[in-house]
């Protein structure tokens, strides 16, 4: 869930009206009378004349309210160097034993963790296990970014590494974050992380914050900021600082009305005084000797003597820990200007080089435990230099123009010459001529906005206005070139020894590799798995994280990893330095890799909306990833329960696809199949045979849904069946399936023929007729596509298919082909694995390989009873069709049949699954029609017997002269040999095999009879 | 006059903005780059004026700031855009603001030619008294060098690349040499002199600027207006003055100001969505084409109507002012008229109205 924060940067909507007066304020109101006495005064008398209602007086009440506490109150703003400034000014000078700071209390042991990182990094707070908020709101995530130029850097530094200094963290918990923002009515939905930031000071609604910006002839908040207070407060002393911001704050504060969502900054104010009386108690410190670090808008609090009651936290599991954060991170979060952090980071670095200023830093090791002697001198000194004089500055501060920066023409220059070479490095004709319109243009700028020294945004908008022209010509216009210059985005870093373990392991394992993961370059890592096998557990974690984290943190380039496959070599793309946080956050899950992907895995089957096949692609995962195991039989385990309750078959050809593949890789690495595979066989047969006769007439079912169940029932056939299933139930559902679209009732008669309900001959003059009626013939080709679907569920069919699409091309009229043909090529396109190389065989079988037989050849299925008149007209016609399938499919095709040495019609039809596998570039049975070279040849040739044996029994013709001139001929011997591979391939890699093929005892006794022979052709044909 | 310059217009504001300018003026310039800010866009509460001095041009304030400074320093100013984004409008009133004359235009068209830019002859004064100074008529550039104020040339990129790159000597050398004559045959410019040249930015690729034209202009982009609010001032200031020049008096109700602008901004985000150039409206849906329909559907109103604008007149104009290809921009106008006004149209109101005619007009014109 995502609960935003209380307004960081939201400004109000319309309709806010300024809020009447707290009932507490007038309680509690200064007594007039004090320091600020002539000032009320004249801002009573400004607002009597100029205004309605008493706001102004109440501002300065609220100053010297904030200035009487006795609890020293340090009002920050977010990204503010001279908040950053005062605060190491005031800390060096005050000393402070106790610092009380605005962030969320339990991110605490957090901040220990900074010492080890570069800035700027961001504490997170992360829950995925809720328990007492709403179910589905997680993942909840508090983001509180730490930059450098900041005042709470400063005063978190220099309480860590001052000995004997407390920090005490006053803010309301993560949790209570989200659960006052439950509380609230107008949460916000669709944020992924809750950001908070120290010192947030903005305007509380839109009207004001436009007001603002118009009147400051601006663009943006910060440019408002920066022109208004913080280049005036710059090289303020404490005091001015301090009773500026809190007037600031103040303003804000008042400005702010009923009409808009409620916020929570007053029971916030609540919490932390509580919090801060608690420790004042508890320790008995004197609150002179300590600090009060909060946004300026909390200064002025009218609340900060009321009780508050503190509420416990639920019950939800919080983890804490260090992500690394950017510039342009924290401006996206909080709706900054772009650029505008990046610009208060370099205003920063400046301002202690002008000033000598020294800062507060985190040093790496923590400093001893005994407060050191020097300390104590200090801390004396600044005793007797006293706190704040409580003076009235403010009267001085409103009164007279605020001294401005001079103009620093050195820097000025060196911005321009900077960014005028920047800019021709990123393509811009850019020249010397320009540096000195951009310093001109700049200065110009400046004098019409009312100040001497250009500010950045100033100098952005004169190198707008010079450089940048019609058309950008590179990647980066000059506005992002200008954001480069002037500090650019910079990124944090978790150091080492801050991460979590899981991020630790990783590192640590992918040490092997010699390379610094940690640099945010990307880094090319090559693996030779055989000449160093101790790289191994290596990539095994590399495809771990690769399934694990976001697709470019590491990218395979050469390799891969799928069932029963191995790489020798692999090379990779890492880019794990970008992606520290996703390994950080994965640290949040588990304690190594493998747990979290353990973990996903068992909640991904164990979801409301899980699926078989979801539940088999974990399976999967487990096995290549995990290792299989016990892990590999639970989720097997729950895939049977989640297929036995599916209602839809939907998913039935990736549940297909994904079984076989486990078969396939169980059969080949265990000694049995597990006892859930087996359960999982028998439970698909039963729940698709009961599914096969509604989804036969479903509309919403598809044609491929239905062949995929068939093909299940099919080739898992012979394994249901010893494993107890009754082919009865199939041939019943069947019997009782109806369809009614014709593509579906060729699917239906393909089965029928698997089942021997329906003879081939009778097939064959059920197609003829459709054929020869005029009114069905423009359904044919949806009959045709349920033969073509027919192909994975009942192979055998193949010969028949061909037959058919060859009729259908040589008779059917072009008006009901031609639009049929994208649907086939695309049909043919998606499903290329499965389903051309069974027709590519086939067509390889029928057609003539040479063009000199075309001539004689006649078409197989001549004179088997379809009539003189078909036959006569089929030769033609089949010449044309597929040659105009050819050239609607295009020349990839053509020119590959040619390649190879194939011509005539067979060279044509196979030209059109060359250019279907040309086009998907998965040519599964390329070899079908060409010589193979090497060790096949070899081996054929040397037991030709047989090879003739095999090729008879399954169903390939041998070549007349034999497979050593079938070899060893110009082109047309690739025939047979591709054949006879193709054949054998087949019957192999079909897992199940094509279940009742006649003559598979025979060859069954054949392999048994030549072992070698047939372990070597297995070889070969990589079976 | 049909419709005075921006000089003379304004008159009174520039000569009291004149007369309290206590800044410092470059060059010769009659006010400091301030208060030609304040003159283009309006004065506030805060500049301390006696009087108010109205808004002119609306858009986002540093496009003027940019644009002054730009004529304040070495280079000209060349305001790019889509048409009808106030660009000619802006040059208008900066001319007008820093020399008081912003007629010293010359228009770019494909016929223009150098001498438009430089200078011609009067040839029958040539035949009489031979070339000499007063026989030579100078170019508005010309006389804007000589007297050093602002030479304005509209639309840059329709002239062609020969005539453009005559600027580029008279940007960078800023003199004018005439051969024809012997002694006098140089003209210089005066201090004050600078070009605002305006391009279109839909002409991009037709006489594309040299580089080094492009060098000695700087460019400011002026985007088309999509904030509803600057928009509806700006229809609404163009139109009184509009309703002004032609003495009609015609409200404008304010709920049919909203669905003019409405139909615009929903057309716009179809424009950008689509795919194609047939996907999209041939108009460039700019802030100056909602004040042509505007001003089209009153003027209709105030002579054939009841003299009362009234929802059904304005939906005839807006389609037909949009509709400029006969199948595309129609069938484009027809899917909205079908898809977005119809919902709307259903409940009734100026909606109601809107849809009535916007369907009567493209029956019309199918």
């Amino acid at each position: 869930m995502t609960v935003p924060l209380p307004a960081p940067h939201r400004p109000r909507q319309e309709g806010d009206h300024p809020v009447p007066p707290h009932p507490a304020e007038h309680a509690g109101e200064a007594t007039p009378g004090g320091t600020f006495t002539p000032l009320r005064d004249q801002l009573a008398g400004a607002a009597a004349a100029f205004a309605s209602g008493g706001l102004l007086p109440k501002l300065v009440d609220d100053v010297e309210r904030a200035m009487a506490v006795e609890l020293e109150i340090f009002p920050v703003c977010h990204h503010s160097p001279a908040s950053a400034l005062a605060m190491a000014r005031r800390l060096r000078a005050k000393q402070p034993k106790v610092i009380y700071l605005e962030l969320c209390e339990d991110l605490r042991p957090v901040l220990e963790e900074l010492r080890n990182c570069k800035l700027p990094v961001a504490l997170q707070a992360f829950a995925t296990q809720l328990d007492g908020f709403p179910p589905g709101s997680g993942p909840l995530s508090v983001i509180a970014p730490i930059t450098e130029a900041s005042a709470e850097y400063q005063a978190i530094s220099y309480a860590l590494d001052t000995p004997g200094v407390e920090l005490v963290l006053v803010d309301r918990s993560s949790d209570h974050v989200f659960q006052w923002e439950q509380a609230r009515a107008d949460a916000r939905s669709g944020q992924t992380d809750v950001g908070i930031e120290i010192g947030d000071l903005r305007p509380r609604f839109a009207e004001l914050e436009e007001h603002l910006l118009h009147h400051g002839k601006v663009r943006h908040w910060s440019e408002w900021w920066d022109q208004y207070v913080e280049q005036p407060l710059s090289g303020a002393d404490y005091d001015t600082y301090r009773q500026v911001m809190v007037l600031i704050g103040s303003l804000f504060r008042r400005l702010r009305g009923p009409g808009g969502p409620p916020t929570d900054d007053e029971d916030r104010e609540r919490y932390m005084w509580t919090r801060m009386r608690e420790h004042l108690r508890d320790t008995g410190t004197d609150p002179a000797d300590c600090l009060y670090v909060c946004g300026a808008f909390h200064a002025a609090s009218p609340v900060m003597d009321e009780p508050y009651e503190i509420t416990g936290r639920t019950a939800t599991r919080w983890l804490y820990g260090l992500i690394p954060s950017s510039h342009s991170a924290i401006e996206r979060q909080f709706g900054l200007a772009g650029g505008s952090v990046s610009i208060a980071a370099a205003t920063w670095a400046k301002a202690l080089r002008r000033g000598g200023v020294k800062p507060y830093r985190l040093s790496t090791k923590p400093p001893a435990a005994t407060p050191a002697a020097p300390a104590k001198i200090k801390a004396a000194k600044a005793a007797a230099t006293g706190g704040p004089a409580n003076a009235d500055m403010l009267t001085g501060f409103l009164a007279s123009p605020p001294a401005l920066d001079e103009l620093d023409e050195a820097e000025l220059l060196g911005w321009c010459v900077d960014l005028v070479r920047l800019a021709r490095r990123n393509g811009y004709l850019a020249s010397t001529a320009d540096a000195i319109a951009v310093y001109e243009t700049s200065i110009l700028l400046a004098g019409m906005r009312n100040r001497v020294r250009p500010t950045p945004y100033d100098f952005q908008d004169a190198a707008v206005t010079c450089i940048e022209k019609d058309v950008v010509p590179g990647r980066r216009d000059v506005r992002r070139l200008c954001e480069i210059l002037l500090g650019g985005d910079r990124f944090g870093q978790v150091g080492y020894h801050s991460l979590p373990p899981l991020a630790q392991d990783v590192f640590d394992r992918l040490e092997p590799l010699g390379l610094d993961l940690s640099k945010r370059t990307i880094h090319r890592a090559l693996l030779d798995l055989n000449a160093d096998p101790q790289l191994v557990p290596v990539s095994h974690l590399l495809w771990l994280l690769r399934r694990l984290l976001p697709a470019d943190a590491a990218r395979p380039i050469m390799g891969s990893r799928r069932l029963g496959e191995r790489s020798h070599q692999e090379s990779w793309d890492l880019a794990l330095g970008r992606h520290q946080r996703e390994i950080i956050e994965l640290g949040y899950e588990a304690v190594t890799v493998e747990q979290v992907l353990e973990q996903r895995l068992r909640k991904s089957v164990s979801a409301p909306d899980a699926t078989a096949a979801r539940a088999l692609e974990a399976v999967e995962d487990a096995i290549l990833f995990l290792g299989g195991g016990r892990l590999a039989q639970e989720l097997g385990a729950r895939a049977v329960e989640l297929l036995a309750a599916e209602r839809t078959v939907d998913e039935a050809p990736d549940v297909l696809r994904r079984i076989r593949r486990l078969l396939a890789f169980y059969r080949s690495n265990e000694p049995a199949l597990p006892e859930w595979c087996e359960r999982f066989v028998t439970a698909g047969y039963a729940h698709y045979c009961t599914l096969l006769p509604t989804a036969f007439v479903a509309d919403d079912t598809g044609l491929r849904q239905v062949a995929a169940m068939l093909g299940f029932l099919f080739t898992m056939e012979n394994l249901a069946l010893s494993l107890g299933c009754d082919r009865a139930q199939l041939e019943l559902a069947v019997k009782q399936s109806h369809p009614e679209s014709p593509a579906k009732v060729a699917l239906l008669w393909a089965a029928q023929t698997q089942l021997g309900i329906l003879d081939r001959q009778e097939l064959r003059r059920r197609c003829d007729e459709l054929l020869a009626h005029p009114l069905v013939v423009p359904t044919f080709p949806q009959y045709l596509s349920g033969f073509v679907q027919a192909l994975d569920p009942v192979p055998s069919l193949g010969p028949f298919v061909v037959e058919v699409i060859s009729k259908a091309f040589a008779r059917l009229p072009d008006d009901v082909l031609l639009p049929w043909l994208p649907k086939l090529i695309t049909t043919l396109r998606d499903q290329a694995g499965e389903l051309l190389p069974v027709l590519i065989r086939e067509a390889g079988r029928v057609f003539p390989g040479r063009l000199a037989t075309l001539d004689q050849w006649t078409p197989p299925w001549h004179g088997q009873g379809t009539g003189p008149g078909a036959g006569a007209g089929s030769g033609a016609g089949l010449g044309a069709g597929p040659g105009a399938l050819v050239g609607a499919s295009g020349q990839g095709g053509a020119g590959s049949a040619g390649a190879h040495g194939v011509g005539g019609p067979a060279g044509a039809m196979a030209g059109v699954g060359g250019a279907m596998a040309a086009a998907d570039g998965a040519m599964a049975g390329v070899g079908m029609a060409v010589p193979v070279p090497g060790p096949v040849n070899g081996l054929l040739a040397a037991h030709p017997a047989t090879a003739d044996a095999v090729a008879a029994l399954l169903g390939a013709e041998a070549p007349a002269s034999g497979w050593e001139q079938g070899l060893r001929g110009p082109g047309g011997g690739g025939d047979g040999t591709g054949l006879t591979i193709g054949a054998v391939n087949a019957e192999s890699a079909g897992g199940a095999g094509a279940g009742g093929s006649p003559g598979s005892g025979a060859a069954a006794a054949l392999v048994a009879e030549h072992p070698r022979t047939a372990e070597a052709v297995a070889d070969l044909v990589g079976a | 006059m049909l419709r005075a310059p921006a000089e003379t217009k304004y008159a009174d504001e520039l000569d009291y903005l004149e007369s309290i300018d206590t800044g410092p003026k470059p060059f010769t310039w009659r006010l400091s780059p301030r208060m030609v800010r304040i003159f283009v866009l309006g004065s506030e509460r805060s500049d301390g004026l006696d009087r108010e001095i109205a808004q002119k041009w609306f858009g986002d304030r540093s496009f003027v700031e940019r644009s002054i400074v730009t004529l304040a320093s070495d280079r000209g100013l060349l305001l790019i855009g889509d048409p009808g984004t106030g660009k000619s409008w802006l040059a208008e009133l900066l001319a007008a603001a820093i020399c008081r004359n912003s007629t010293l235009v010359v228009q770019g068209t494909a016929g223009t030619t150098e001498d438009h830019i430089k200078y011609s002859w009067n040839v029958s004064m040539v035949i009489a008294k031979g070339q000499s100074r007063q026989s030579m008529i100078p170019s508005p550039i010309m006389t804007a060098m000589e007297q050093g104020m602002i030479g304005r040339f509209e639309e840059l990129t329709r002239s062609t690349s020969d005539v453009q790159d005559a600027l580029i000597s008279i940007l960078s050398e800023k003199y004018v040499s005439i051969p024809e004559l012997d002694d006098d045959n140089i003209v210089f410019a005066q201090p004050g002199f600078s070009i605002i040249a305006t391009a279109n930015s839909r002409d991009r690729g037709v006489n594309d600027l040299s580089s080094a034209l492009k060098r000695r202009f700087n460019f400011v982009r002026i985007p088309v207006v999509t904030n509803k609010k600057s928009e509806a001032e700006i229809v609404r200031f163009r139109t009184a003055e509009l309703l002004r020049r032609h003495q009609i008096e015609l409200e404008l109700p304010p709920t049919l100001l909203d669905i003019l602008l409405q139909s615009f901004a929903d057309l716009r985000a179809a424009s950008d969505a689509a795919a194609g150039d047939d996907d999209r409206l041939e108009s460039a849906l700019s802030t100056a084409e909602q004040i042509g329909v505007l001003e089209d559907a009153i003027l209709h109103s105030h002579f054939f109507g009841d003299r009362t604008l009234r929802a059904q007149t304005l939906a005839g104009s807006l389609v037909g002012s949009l509709a400029r290809r006969s199948p595309e921009d129609l069938a484009i106008l027809n899917k909205y008229w079908h898809g977005v006004v119809e919902p709307r149209g259903r409940e009734g109101g100026d909606w109601g109205d809107f849809l009535d005619g916007g369907r009567q007009a493209i029956s019309t014109l199918s």
